[in-house]
């Protein structure tokens, strides 16, 4: 049996990518199963998607804890501890990412590729250029290096399952499958991002919920990041004002300061400020 | 240093679970600015029980009731109910429920808690579907604007109906204090929020609340929408009290109609007539809003003593 683990943010298409690839396998006469990590499905929020697939009956039920593969279709969901925990030895991380881009956080003994999924998917007019439609191009490339199904059946699987651009679907599943580059030089390899220290607090007595949402760290949702260049800031506080996260507080002479462990990057504050001094910049 | 204009005070919390840009998350953390920390807030199944988040852990600063997605008007009058008899003194009693659990499943228990004259609160946040399920058009979704149950197609043009009037089902009931409000209004809703408080018996207060996936807009331009909804007549604000309708922004003119239809996808399909039309319903709004300000005697004032026969 082979565990897929796929982690995109919403919207990109995670879940999807899931189900074509179970499809797929069914298709190659392979047993598979998927379903989605149940959590919030907000747009640009972290989502967590699985696939088996197998030659025999699957029995298990559940989350994937040792995937054979990690399929990450937002790169900057690497920043964050866990992304590639219990990978298998010798399993394969597959991420989206530009060429220029040549190194990723990865534990070691397993192996690493990349591939430009997000320029497939413009290329053939999926999705716009800031939120491309990725998981046709990524599930091209896994067929590739993992050999999970053929590229046939989920070409067959695309034209039957997926209702809009059937056709550019398949042409960027067969570019990825092309254009996916294995990362066999050590330099490929970053050191993995610390573990989040878990705060272990005692769960209240009282019907109240006394613990604070502050506890959730909406961080990992964000792509861009406000910059604030103070020294043009008129401290007119609108970016405080209308913050919908409670991300930006105000110091005591007025200056805006972002809370960066919550910030989702919606980019209402760059737009609201009227000297315009906040711009919203990539991740990572 | 800008001084404040709104309270720095904060009962919403980061860290919430709401979309980036979302226009009910800001319009509640502007609402609980106004209302203050001795607020218990009844949440019927909506965007906003997800918001709010899950036992342990709260969004909020202040109590929260999970209610039916049917029963918010009858939550907070029992919330009431219960609070005078524990004696609890000060406290607002605040339903807080979206344009789906408000213009068509919670309508009833709305009707029984304004006729009831229960002293509370009820917020409609007006996001204009069924969002938390996946944007399916409830009865405040606007004519022609596009959802997955009004779908756009060959034979399909969004929704065919127009909005549901839930403000004049409301004022039907002659609330103590009703209003529209909008978070990109920031100092307006806070005001509100304030007056609504600090007056004794049926409240209602209509947010609107734009939802940047389910009206397809970048989260950037949330407040941007909001305000041209307002600047456009489309959601005008106003406030009623005793029965008399005040304007609270007034436009000389108003911005066309197209320059917010235009930036949102759910009317992309829309053509110039299907646009004129909305701005010839718009203008007939503001204008009939006008009238209604003008009119400032209410209907309910005492009526003259010579209408009766002898
Ligand atoms: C009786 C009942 N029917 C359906 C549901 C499923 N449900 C949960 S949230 C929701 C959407 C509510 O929409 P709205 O009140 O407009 O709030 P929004 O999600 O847009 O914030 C629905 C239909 C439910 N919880 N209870
Ligand atoms: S981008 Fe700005 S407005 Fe949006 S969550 Fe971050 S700090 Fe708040
Ligand atoms: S779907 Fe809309 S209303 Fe619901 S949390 Fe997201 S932005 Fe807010």
């Amino acid at each position: 049996m082979q565990e897929v683990r796929f982690l995109g943010r919403g919207g990109q298409g995670a879940v999807i990518a899931a189900e074509l690839l179970a499809q797929a396998a069914f298709l190659d006469g392979k047993i598979p199963q998927s379903f989605p990590f149940f959590g919030v499905e907000r747009r640009g929020a972290p989502v967590t998607a699985y696939a088996r697939v197998s030659s025999e009956p699957i029995e298990v039920r559940g989350s994937i804890a040792t995937p054979d593969a990690v399929v990450v279709l937002d790169r900057g969901l690497l920043r964050f501890a866990g992304a590639t925990d219990g990978l298998r030895e010798n399993g394969w991380v597959l991420v989206n990412a530009p060429a220029s881009v040549q190194a990723f956080a990865a534990p070691a003994g397993i192996r690493l590729a990349s591939v430009d999924a997000a320029r497939i998917a413009v290329d053939h007019h999926l999705g716009s250029p800031t939120l491309p439609i990725v998981n046709t191009a990524i599930l091209g490339a896994l067929a590739r290096v993992t050999g999970i199904v053929s590229l046939d059946a989920l070409e067959r699987a695309i034209a039957a399952a997926v209702p809009r651009k059937p056709q550019e679907n398949r042409a960027a599943a067969r570019a990825g499958f092309e254009e996916v580059r294995p990362l066999t030089d050590p330099r490929s390899r970053l050191p993995l991002p610390p573990p989040r220290p878990r705060r272990e607090l005692p769960l209240p007595e009282g019907p109240l919920a006394l613990r604070s949402s502050e506890e959730i760290l909406t961080a990992s949702w964000r792509s861009l990041r406000p910059q604030i260049d103070l020294s043009r800031c008129t401290r007119c506080n609108f970016c405080w004002k209308y913050c919908p996260d409670v991300a930006i507080t105000l110091d005591a002479e007025g200056y805006p300061k972002l809370e960066e462990e919550h910030c989702k990057g919606c980019g209402i504050c760059a737009e609201v400020c009227p000297p315009k001094t906040i711009a919203m910049v990539a991740e990572a | 240093m800008a001084r404040l204009t709104i309270p720095k005070e904060e009962l919403l919390r980061p860290g919430h679970a709401a979309c980036p840009g979302c226009g009910p998350a800001l319009a509640v953390r502007l609402l609980l600015k106004g209302l203050g920390a001795r607020t218990i807030v009844s949440i019927p199944a909506s965007c906003w029980t997800v918001i709010a988040g899950t036992y342990p852990s709260s969004a909020l600063g202040v109590p929260v009731l999970d209610t039916p997605i049917e029963s918010t008007g009858a939550s907070i009058s029992g919330l009431r109910a219960a609070a005078d008899a524990l004696g609890l003194e000060g406290l607002t009693v605040v339903g807080l429920a979206g344009d789906g659990g408000t213009a068509d499943i919670g309508l009833q228990a709305l009707s029984g808690m304004l006729e009831r004259r229960t002293d509370a609160i009820y917020v409609m946040y007006d996001n204009e579907a069924y969002m938390n399920t996946g944007i399916q058009r409830s009865g405040a979704t606007p004519l022609g604007a596009w959802t997955t149950t009004t779908p756009v197609s060959a034979s399909a043009r969004g929704k065919a109906e127009p909005k549901k009037d839930v403000m004049s089902i409301v004022l039907a009931h002659r609330p103590a204090y009703a209003a529209t409000a909008n978070p990109s209004f920031p100092e307006d809703l806070v005001a509100k929020a304030e007056k609504a408080r600090a007056v004794h018996g049926a409240r209602f207060l209509h947010l609107f609340t734009p939802c940047p996936p389910g009206w397809k807009f970048d989260s950037a331009d949330s407040v941007a929408m909001g305000r041209l909804a307002t600047e456009t007549g489309l959601f005008p604000l106003y406030e009623v009290e005793d029965g008399r309708l005040k304007i609270t922004r007034r436009y000389s003119r108003l911005k066309p109609v197209g320059e917010y239809l235009s930036r949102q996808g759910r009317y992309s399909h829309l053509t110039p007539q299907e646009v004129d039309a909305v701005q010839a319903e718009v203008l007939r709004g503001w204008v009939g809003l006008l009238r209604r300000e003008a009119e400032a005697g209410p209907a309910h004032d005492a009526p003259s003593a010579s209408l009766l026969t002898r």
